[in-house]
């Protein structure tokens, strides 16, 4: 481990980045980037249902490659916690709340048809309708989630 | 390993690196900026989208793909089910401050509680699956 990055990029050298990425997939493979999908891939090939989208697969293998260089070279750890909500609701709770998290998650993504990375990053900058209506939605409803937990939270969340 | 996979695992890479690097592991990041204290997430996606936007442009008037044919670029109607399934996306983005690519930034920066949300996603994605076969049943 080598502390070469800071802990967090400038937004204007991060998103950059990743907006070349969504341009790479369009421009060589013409396919949209999406995170989800991937996963969704990753399971087909788990149960022996059918791949048919391997370059995904492909992708979110080389995305847990990245992840795992930019932690050795030194980005901040996230391994203090989970923030204001694990200490709000203590360790207990916090692990059947993140599983529940994470499949209204999943399940949401799937009925949308994309997620943050597919609707909100790749389909907003091809001008999708759909991609525009989705980030907007999930944008304002985690908001006014966030809002409406800090406030009957007393401030906690 | 074909050409599409090389390029989807090298460009996976960049994008798995350029997502930890922005610091959007920590649960902290995201939350603040959903509680519109740091504007640091919209200034990103901003950053990301705009740089998109002007290379797809380019794309355009190239009109075709390296190894893909003729470009294609998504445009889908609005369905009810973009809209319902984004919105519980959104509680679900809300309550947990990640996503399901920065679950990964996460678990690889050393915060373990990444692995229930991203074992979560798996449930769900197959949920999902279930619940729609069943609608298409029954219709």
């Amino acid at each position: 481990m080598t502390d070469v990055l800071p802990d967090q990029l400038p937004w204007w050298v991060a998103g950059p980045g990743i907006g070349l990425c969504v341009v790479a997939m369009y421009g060589v493979l013409n396919v949209k980037l999406g995170v989800s999908g991937g996963w969704l891939q990753v399971m087909n090939l788990g149960t022996g249902r059918p791949v048919t989208e391997a370059w995904r697969i492909w992708f979110n293998t080389g995305l847990v490659g990245g992840a795992l260089l930019a932690a050795a070279l030194g980005t901040g750890s996230a391994a203090a916690g989970y923030g204001d909500l694990g200490a709000a609701v203590g360790q207990a709770l916090l692990l059947p709340l993140l599983v529940v998290v994470g499949i209204a998650m999943g399940y949401g993504a799937r009925w949308a048809g994309g997620c943050t990375s597919g609707h909100g990053i790749s389909g907003c900058s091809a001008g999708s309708p759909e991609s525009l209506a989705a980030t907007a939605t999930f944008f304002s409803v985690a908001v006014a989630v966030t809002l409406l937990l800090h406030l009957l939270t007393g401030g906690a969340v | 390993m074909s050409p599409r996979a090389v390029v989807s695992i090298v460009v996976g890479a960049v994008f798995g690196f350029f997502l930890t690097a922005s610091g959007l592991g920590d649960y902290r990041t995201i939350h603040e900026g959903l509680l519109l204290r740091d504007p640091y997430i919209y200034l990103m996606m901003a950053a990301t989208v705009g740089t998109a936007w002007l290379g797809i442009q380019l794309l355009r008037r190239r009109g075709s793909t390296v190894l893909g044919g003729p470009l294609v670029l998504p445009r889908h109607p609005v369905r009810r089910s973009t809209v319902f399934g984004a919105a519980l996306f959104g509680v679900a983005f809300g309550v947990g401050a990640t996503c399901p690519g920065i679950t990964v930034a996460m678990l690889a920066t050393g915060g373990l509680w990444g692995a229930p949300v991203l074992a979560g996603i798996f449930g769900g994605l197959w949920l999902r699956g279930v619940t729609a076969s069943m609608t298409r049943r029954a219709q």
